[in-house]
C-alpha cells in the first residue's frame, strides 16, 4: 500500500521532515510573533535617550547589568514587573545581558533618580556600600554624540517603521529642527543634578554623556 | 546433543568461571552478604540467557529457509517480503495517532504550560502563606522584616544605618530636628501632595513656634505648650494625624512617602508603592521607626 513512498526515497524524506515540522510550526510561530509585538502603549526612546543607550553600549554596562526580570517571585520582589517581549520591541539590539554582577536594569527608572546616579556615577562605593562597580567619571566631561542617535532613530524609521514622528527625517535641516527638543530634554535632567559644569556644558548647547545616559537609565521602567 | 551446544555450554561456562576468578582475586566473600550472592546469582543468569540467545539465532542463521512474496522495488539486490505490519505495530501507532490528535487540538490549546501562570500560582500561594503567617507579627518580628527590607530598597541612598550617607537623603536616625520643625511652621509643608491643600505657612510664630519646635522635635515629652492647638486642629491633640487631613507627626509615618514618592530638598525620592505589600510596610515602618530615638 505504501511501497510507492519507499520508491520515493527524496520525497518521503521531505515528507516527514513536513509532518515531523508541523506540530513545532503551529505550537511555536504563533506564541512568537504574537509575543514579539510592541506592547499596546509602548513608545520609542527619545534620540536624548538613544544617545544614552549608545553610552551605555560603550561602556560596556551589559558586561555587568541584565536588562531581564525573570518570572520568579524572587526577581520581581526586588525589580519589579517580570520583562516581556513586547517591551524589547523598539531595542535594535536588545540588551538583555546574561551576567549579574551588579544588579537588573530592566526597571531602574522605577526607583532610581536623577540625582542618585549623578552621586552613584561619580563614586559608587560612597552611595553603595561594598559595590565593587568603578567610577565613571569621564561621563561627566565627554561629549554624547546625539547626532548620531538623531540617524539612528531616523533609519530605524524609514527600514523597520519604528513610530517616530513624521518630522523624523534625514538631512541637516531636520536635525536642526529636531536638535532644540533634544536639548531642552537635557537641560530637564541637568536642572536635577548638582555638577555645575554638566549645568554648564548643556547650558553651552552640548549633552555630556551623563546625561543621554541618565535620560536613558529613567525611561527604563 | 550437536556441536553448537556443546559450544554454548562452554561459552556460559567459561563466563562464569571468569566473573568467580575475578570475584575471589578481589577478596570478596560470595556468601557472606545476601547482595554479594545474589550479584553472583544475576551474573550467572545474564550469562546463561546471552549464550542460549545467542546460540538461537546463530542456529536459525544455519538452518533456516527464506519464504513468501517480494515485493517488486529492490535496493542492489536487496529486496523485502511484503508481509503484513506486525500487529503490536499497528495498535501502537494507533495509539499514537489518536494521543497525537488529542494532544493538537485540546491538550496543548487548552491545558498548555504556562510559565507565567506558573509564576502567578506561586505568588499567590506565596502571599497568602505570607499574610497568614504574619497576621499578627510582634513587633520583633516586624523590626527584623523591615530591617531586611530596609537592606534591599532604603539603603542606596539611607545608607546602612540609615544615616542618609551625610546628606544623600532624609537622616532616619533622628527625627525632625527643632530647626526643621521651624521651617515647617514659617513655611508651611506639602511635599507629598497627599493631604488636601497641604499645611500652610505661618502656623504660628515667634515664642509659641519656637515652643511648639522644642515639644515635637524632643519628642513630645514635658509640658505641652498651650500654642499645640494651632498643630492639634489637624494633626490631632496627641500629635497622630488625622485620616485624609494630616499625617502623624510621631515619627516617621512612611505611607505616604513611600507609596508615592517625595521631591524634597534634597532630591526626588521614587515610590515604591509597587514593591511594598501592606504586611511589608508595616514592617517598614516598625523598623524605620526603631531608628529614630
Amino acid at each position: 500500500m505504501f511501497h510507492w513512498l519507499e520508491k520515493n526515497p527524496f520525497f518521503f524524506a521531505s515528507a516527514i521532515s513536513i509532518v515531523i515540522s508541523f506540530a513545532g510550526l503551529i505550537e511555536i510561530v504563533p506564541n512568537f510573533s504574537k509575543a514579539a509585538r510592541p506592547l499596546v502603549d509602548l513608545k520609542p526612546r527619545t534620540v536624548l535617550e538613544l544617545a544614552g543607550k549608545e553610552v551605555y553600549k560603550k561602556d560596556n554596562c551589559i558586561a555587568c547589568h541584565s536588562q531581564l526580570i525573570r518570572p520568579f517571585k524572587s526577581e520581581t520582589d526586588r525589580y519589579g514587573k517580570y520583562s516581556l517581549s513586547g517591551e524589547y520591541a523598539y531595542d535594535r539590539p536588545f540588551l538583555w545581558g546574561s551576567k549579574r554582577t551588579g544588579p537588573d536594569l530592566h526597571r531602574v527608572g522605577n526607583y532610581r533618580t536623577t540625582d542618585w546616579h549623578e552621586a552613584h556615577m561619580k563614586n559608587p562605593s560612597k552611595i553603595v556600600p561594598g559595590s565593587i562597580m568603578p567610577a565613571y567619571k569621564h561621563q561627566f566631561t565627554n561629549v554624547a554624540d546625539i547626532e548620531t542617535a538623531y540617524a539612528e532613530a531616523v533609519t530605524v524609521r524609514n527600514v523597520f517603521h519604528t513610530p517616530y514622528g513624521p518630522e523624523f527625517k534625514s538631512g541637516k535641516a531636520a536635525w536642526e529642527a529636531h536638535k532644540p527638543k533634544v536639548l531642552a530634554d537635557a537641560k530637564k535632567i541637568a536642572d536635577e543634578m548638582q555638577d555645575e559644569g554638566v549645568k554648564k556644558m548643556v547650558a553651552e548647547g552640548k549633552v555630556p554623556e551623563i546625561v543621554a545616559l541618565i535620560a536613558y537609565l529613567n525611561s527604563l521602567k | 546433543m550437536n556441536s553448537l551446544m556443546i559450544k554454548t555450554l562452554g561459552f556460559a561456562a567459561l563466563l562464569i568461571l571468569a566473573t568467580i576468578f575475578v570475584v575471589t582475586k578481589l577478596n570478596i566473600d560470595i556468601f557472606a552478604d545476601s547482595v554479594n550472592a545474589l550479584t553472583i546469582a544475576g551474573a550467572i543468569a545474564v550469562a546463561t540467557i546471552t549464550s542460549a540467545v545467542a546460540a538461537k539465532y546463530i542456529n536459525q542463521m544455519k538452518t533456516d529457509t527464506t519464504s513468501g512474496k517480494l515485493a517488486e522495488e529492490n535496493w542492489d539486490g536487496i529486496g523485502e517480503y511484503e508481509n503484513e505490519l506486525p500487529s503490536g505495530w499497528a495498535y501502537t501507532f494507533l495509539a499514537v495517532f489518536m494521543w497525537s490528535m488529542w494532544y493538537g487540538l485540546a491538550g496543548y490549546p487548552i491545558w498548555a504550560y504556562s510559565q507565567i501562570g506558573e509564576y502567578n500560582e506561586e505568588v499567590l500561594a506565596y502571599n497568602a502563606k505570607f499574610e497568614e503567617t504574619h497576621k499578627n507579627a510582634s513587633e520583633e518580628t516586624l523590626k527584623e522584616m523591615g530591617e531586611s527590607i530596609f537592606l534591599v530598597q532604603c539603603q542606596q541612598c539611607h545608607g546602612a544605618t540609615g544615616d542618609g550617607l551625610s546628606g544623600r537623603a532624609q537622616d532616619l536616625t533622628k527625627h525632625y530636628s527643632k530647626e526643621e520643625v521651624l521651617n515647617i511652621i514659617k513655611n508651611g509643608q506639602n511635599a507629598l501632595g497627599a493631604f488636601p491643600g497641604g499645611m500652610p505657612a505661618g502656623m504660628a510664630s515667634g515664642a509659641d513656634a519656637e515652643a511648639i519646635a522644642a515639644y515635637v522635635a524632643g519628642g513630645f515629652k514635658g509640658e505641652k505648650p498651650a500654642a499645640f492647638a494651632a498643630c492639634a486642629s489637624c494633626h490631632g491633640a496627641d500629635g497622630k494625624g488625622t485620616p485624609m487631613v494630616a499625617p502623624s507627626i510621631h515619627g516617621y509615618d512612611i505611607h505616604n512617602v513611600v507609596s508615592k514618592g517625595k521631591k524634597g530638598k534634597i532630591g526626588r525620592m521614587p515610590a515604591f508603592g509597587s514593591m511594598i505589600t501592606p504586611v511589608q510596610e508595616k514592617a517598614l515602618t516598625a523598623y524605620v521607626q526603631s531608628l529614630a530615638k
